[in-house]
C-alpha cells in the first residue's frame, strides 16, 4: 500500500476547476516531483493535502487512513509536514525558537523540544545561526529554516513547495543534497519544483500536472520527453 | 524564574501586605483598591489581546457575566463573596467558550468588530431578560453578610477586607499572566501572533490555543466583575456591560504595555490615579483625559509605558555589556 | 399593507442617510485600511453644527449643510495631517486604538461643553408630513433624502469623472500599483479622510432635524456604520449605499413587526451572520 495517495481529488473555486480528478500515489521512501507549468494547480494540491483547503470531492489517504478535510495542525500531527513557497518563518523569534515551536508537537518539555530543535538545525546546516532573528536571514538560510521547522515535527511525508525558487546554482546543489539526506533518514518527499536540474537529479518519479489534471507520470527522463508534457510547457508546435 | 523577577515578586507582595497599615486615608485606599481591580481587568484583556494578539472590544460582556453571577448568587442563594467571585470567574470563562468558537473564525479587524457586536447583544439581553437580570433596574446589595474569616468577623464597612480581596485577585491575575508567558501555551500564542498559518503548519492547534486563552481571559475578567459587584454593591446593564468598560480595559493594557506581565499594573496605576484625581477636582471629564492619554501613548509610546521601560533597560544592558567587555 | 409600505419608505429615507455615513467610513477603510472608530463623533459634530447654526443664527440645516460639508472636509484633512498621519505606520491595531481614544476625547469634550441634555431641532415645516400617494412622509426626512441623493450623486461623479477621484479608486484597489503609476498616495489619503469626514458631518447635519441630539450619539452610530460597511463589503461605495438602505429598512420593519426593543439586536445578529458567512459582504465585493 502506498504511504500517501490521492484519489479523484478535485477542487473547484466557483466555476474554476483548480484541481480535477487527480489521482496519484507516493510510496514510502520515494522522492516524487510534482511538476507542471504555472497555474497547473500544484500548490493547490499541497494545500488540499495539508488541510489549508477542503477538497470539493475525492479522497486523500495517509497509510490507508483518510485525511481529507482535516485541519492543518491535525494533518501535521498525523505525519505530513510542508514548507511554503514563500517562506513563512516566525520573523520576530530566533531561529532556534522557530524550530523549538515545531518540536513541541512531539516533545512536551521545553528542554526536550530545544534539543530536538538543535539536532534538526544541525542537519540542515543552520546550527551556527541558531540565535539569529528569523526575519533577518538570507534567502538560502530562510529556506533551510523552513525545512527545519517542517522536519522538527517528525513527519513521515514532507511536502516541499518550490524549495529551490530564487536560489543560485550552487545553492540549488546544496538544497538538493539536504533533500537527499532527508530521504535517507527515512522521510518520504514530494516536491513541487520548476528548477528542472534539481527535479531530474533527485526525484525517483515525477507526476506532471496541467490545468489541474495529471497528464503524465513516470521517471523524470521519460516524462519530460512525453509529447503531452512538452505541449503543456511549450505549446503544441514544439511537441 | 530569574533572581530579579523573584526579588520583584517578593518585594511586591511585601509592599501589598504593609500598605494598608501605612495608608490610612480612606480615599487613597479606595483609589488603591480601584487600581488593583483595574489591574485584574487590564491583565484579563492583556492575556487575549497582548499574548494571543486577538483584539476584543467586547470584554465588558465577560466582566458583566462575572458581576451578575456573583450578585445573583449572593442575593438569591446567600453565597459568600469569595465563592461568589470565583463562581463569577468560572461563569465568565464558560460563557467565553461559545463566543470564542464563533468569533475566532474571523481574523484581525473582523474579529474585533464581531466582539463588539457580541457585547452589545449581551447588553440587550441583560436589559430585556428581566426574569434573569432584573432588566434595567439591576440588583442592589443592601447588607453584606456577617461573615468571619479565621475567627475574625469581617467588617464590610471598612476598606480592609476589600483591599485584601482586591490584592489577592490582582496576584492571581498577574500570577496567571506570568505563568502563561512561560508556558507552552504562551509560546504557541507567540507563534500564532507571528504567523497563524505557519503555526497551524507546525502542528499547533490554533483554535484550541485561542479558546483556552480566551477562557483564562474570561475567568480573570469575571473575577474582576465579581469583585465589582461586592465593592460597589450595584449591578445594572449600563454599569457593567457598557462599551466604555471594554475600551478602558483595552486602554489599560495598551498604556501599560501589551504582552508584558507588569504592564496592566502600570497602566492601571496611571489611568486610575490620574482619572480619579481629575474626577475629584473637576467632577466630570475624566474620560476626556483617558482619550487624550490613550492618543499620546499610542503616538509616542506604542509599546506602552512598561514596554518602553523594558526596551530601554534591555538596550542599556547590551550597551553596558558591549562597552564593559571591551 | 399600508403599514408595510409606510415602514419601507421610512426605512429607505433613514437608510439613505445611514448610507452616507457608511460611505464615509468605507472609503477611508478602502484607501487607507483605517477603521475609524471616531467616525460616529464626526456625525455628532455635524448634528451639533446644524443645531447651533439654527439656534444661534436661524439658518435652516438644509441650507447650512452647504457650508458645513466643506468645513468638515477641511477639518478631516486637518485631523489626518496633524494627528493620524504619524500613527498610521504603526499598524492597523495602533491606528484603531488611536481613533478609539480620539472618539472618547471628542465625545467627552462635547459632553463637557454642551452637557448630556437631549436636544432637538424643530423646523416650522417639519410638523405636517407630506403625503405623496397617501404615505405619510416627514418633510425633514424627505428633504434629507433628496439632499443625500444629490450629495451621493456628486460623490459618484467625483469618483468616476475626476482625476483625483480615479486616483482614490486606484489606491483603494491596489495601493502598490497606484504608487507605481505615479499616484501621490499621501495626497490621496488626506483627501479621502477629508471626504469621509465631510460625508459623516453632512449626514449629521441632514439627520439632525429627525433625531435626538446628544454628545454620545456617536457610540450608537459608529456601531451602525460598521454593520452597514460589513454588509456592503469593506471598501465598496455601492455596497455602503446598499448596506445603509438595507439597515434602514431592517430597523424600520423590525421596529414594527418584531419589537422596538430588539430592533438594534436584529442589526447585530445580521452583522455577525454576515461576518461569519459572507465576510466580503452580501454582494461579495468587500476586501479582507
Amino acid at each position: 500500500m502506498a504511504l500517501l495517495e490521492c484519489e479523484g481529488l478535485t477542487r473547484l473555486f466557483g466555476g474554476l476547476r483548480a484541481v480535477g480528478s487527480l489521482s496519484f500515489e507516493v510510496g514510502a521512501g520515494e522522492i516524487v516531483g510534482l511538476i507542471g507549468p504555472n497555474g497547473a494547480g500544484k500548490t493547490t494540491v499541497f494545500n488540499l493535502i495539508t488541510g489549508f483547503l477542503r477538497p470539493s470531492s475525492g479522497s486523500i489517504r495517509l497509510d490507508g487512513r483518510e485525511i481529507a478535510g482535516l485541519k492543518p495542525h491535525e494533518v501535521t500531527r498525523r505525519g505530513v509536514a510542508r514548507t511554503f513557497q514563500i517562506v513563512k518563518p516566525f520573523p520576530g523569534l530566533s531561529v532556534r525558537e522557530n524550530v523549538t515551536l515545531a518540536a513541541f508537537l512531539r516533545h512536551r518539555s521545553r528542554g526536550d523540544a530545544e534539543s530536538e530543535a538543535d539536532g534538526v538545525l544541525d542537519r540542515v546546516g543552520l546550527a551556527h545561526r541558531a540565535d539569529a532573528r528569523a526575519g533577518e536571514l538570507t534567502l538560502m538560510d530562510q529556506k533551510r529554516l523552513e525545512m527545519a521547522k517542517a522536519l522538527a515535527t517528525a513527519p513521515r511525508v514532507l511536502l516541499l513547495d518550490e524549495p529551490m525558487g530564487g536560489l543560485n546554482p550552487s545553492e540549488v546543489d546544496v538544497a538538493s543534497a539536504i533533500v537527499l539526506k532527508v530521504r535517507q533518514a527515512g522521510v518520504t518527499v514530494v516536491l513541487v519544483e520548476h528548477v528542472m536540474k534539481a527535479i531530474m537529479r533527485i526525484s525517483d518519479r515525477v507526476v506532471v500536472m496541467h490545468h489541474g489534471e495529471k497528464i503524465a507520470e513516470g521517471p523524470p527522463a521519460s516524462a519530460v520527453r512525453d509529447p503531452a508534457v512538452i505541449a503543456a510547457y511549450f505549446g503544441h508546435r514544439a511537441a | 524564574m530569574s533572581r530579579t523577577a523573584a526579588i520583584g515578586w517578593a518585594a511586591g507582595v511585601a509592599a501589598l501586605a504593609v500598605l494598608p497599615f501605612a495608608v490610612r486615608n480612606v480615599f487613597l485606599l479606595h483609589v488603591v483598591i480601584l487600581v488593583f481591580m483595574w489591574t485584574v481587568l487590564g491583565a484579563a484583556w492583556n492575556v487575549l489581546g497582548g499574548f494571543a494578539g486577538q483584539v476584543s472590544f467586547g470584554h465588558a460582556a465577560l466582566f458583566g457575566i462575572g458581576a451578575y453571577t456573583t450578585i445573583i448568587l449572593f442575593l438569591k442563594a446567600g453565597v459568600a463573596p469569595w465563592w461568589g467571585i470565583l463562581a463569577g470567574g468560572v461563569a465568565a470563562a464558560v460563557g467565553s467558550v461559545p463566543v470564542g468558537l464563533i468569533c475566532f473564525r474571523l481574523r484581525g479587524p473582523y474579529f474585533s468588530l464581531a466582539t463588539l457586536a457580541v457585547a452589545e447583544l449581551a447588553k440587550l439581553v441583560a436589559l430585556n431578560w428581566e426574569w434573569l437580570t432584573n432588566g434595567p433596574v439591576g440588583f442592589l446589595i443592601t447588607t453584606l453578610p456577617p461573615l468571619s474569616l479565621f475567627g475574625h468577623p469581617v467588617d464590610w464597612e471598612a476598606k480592609a477586607p476589600f483591599y485584601a480581596l482586591a490584592a489577592l485577585l490582582m496576584l492571581v491575575a498577574l500570577g496567571s499572566t506570568a505563568w502563561l508567558s512561560r508556558s507552552r501555551l504562551g509560546a504557541f500564542l507567540v507563534a500564532i501572533r507571528e504567523d497563524e498559518d505557519a503555526a497551524e503548519a507546525v502542528g499547533i492547534d490554533t483554535v484550541r490555543a485561542k479558546v483556552l486563552t480566551l477562557a483564562l481571559s474570561g475567568f480573570l475578567a469575571g473575577l474582576g466583575g465579581g469583585f465589582y459587584a461586592f465593592y460597589f454593591r450595584y449591578v445594572d446593564p449600563d454599569a457593567v456591560l457598557n462599551i466604555g468598560l471594554s475600551m478602558e480595559m483595552v486602554f489599560i493594557a495598551m498604556v501599560g504595555g501589551l504582552g508584558t506581565v507588569a504592564g496592566p499594573f502600570i497602566g492601571a496605576v496611571f489611568l486610575t490615579t490620574i482619572g480619579e484625581a481629575v474626577r475629584e477636582h473637576f467632577q466630570v471629564g475624566h474620560l476626556i483625559f483617558y482619550g487624550l492619554f490613550m492618543m499620546i501613548v499610542i503616538r509616542f509610546l506604542p509599546e506602552g509605558i512598561w514596554g518602553r521601560a523594558r526596551l530601554a533597560w534591555a538596550r542599556g544592558r547590551t550597551g553596558a555589556r558591549r562597552h564593559g567587555a571591551a | 399593507m399600508e403599514t408595510l409600505v409606510q415602514s419601507l419608505v421610512s426605512g429607505l429615507l433613514t437608510g439613505s442617510l445611514y448610507a452616507m455615513i457608511g460611505i464615509g467610513l468605507t472609503v477611508v477603510f478602502g484607501v487607507m485600511r483605517i477603521i475609524n472608530l471616531a467616525h460616529g463623533e464626526m456625525v455628532m459634530l455635524g448634528m451639533f453644527a446644524a443645531y447651533f447654526s439654527q439656534k444661534l443664527w436661524g439658518i435652516d440645516p438644509f441650507v447650512s449643510v452647504l457650508a458645513w460639508a466643506p468645513l468638515m472636509f477641511l477639518f478631516g484633512m486637518l485631523l489626518y495631517r496633524t494627528l493620524l498621519r504619524k500613527v498610521v505606520p504603526g499598524g492597523e491595531l495602533n491606528t484603531l486604538l488611536y481613533t478609539a481614544g480620539l472618539s472618547l476625547l471628542v465625545a467627552n469634550l462635547a459632553l463637557f461643553a454642551w452637557t448630556g441634555d437631549y436636544r432637538t431641532i424643530n423646523l416650522p415645516y417639519g410638523l405636517t408630513p407630506m403625503r405623496p400617494f397617501g404615505i405619510a412622509v416627514p418633510a425633514a426626512l424627505a428633504i434629507g433624502f433628496a439632499l443625500a441623493v444629490a450629495i451621493t450623486g456628486a460623490l459618484w461623479a467625483f469618483l468616476n469623472r475626476t482625476d483625483m477621484g480615479r486616483a482614490i479608486r486606484a489606491t483603494s484597489q491596489n495601493r502598490e500599483a497606484a504608487v507605481l503609476m505615479g499616484v501621490d498616495v499621501e495626497r490621496v489619503a488626506v483627501v479621502t479622510f477629508g471626504l469621509g469626514t465631510a460625508l459623516a458631518g453632512a449626514a449629521g447635519v441632514l439627520l439632525a432635524p429627525s433625531l435626538y441630539l446628544y454628545p454620545t450619539v456617536g457610540e450608537l452610530l459608529v456601531v451602525k456604520s460598521f454593520v452597514i460597511v460589513v454588509l456592503g463589503g469593506l471598501g465598496s461605495v455601492p455596497g455602503a449605499i446598499a448596506g445603509g438602505l438595507l439597515l434602514g429598512v431592517v430597523e424600520s420593519l423590525g421596529a414594527v413587526y418584531v419589537s422596538a426593543t430588539y430592533k438594534d439586536g436584529l442589526g447585530y445578529v445580521i452583522f455577525l451572520l454576515v461576518l461569519l458567512y459572507r465576510p466580503a459582504g452580501l454582494f461579495g465585493v468587500g476586501k479582507s
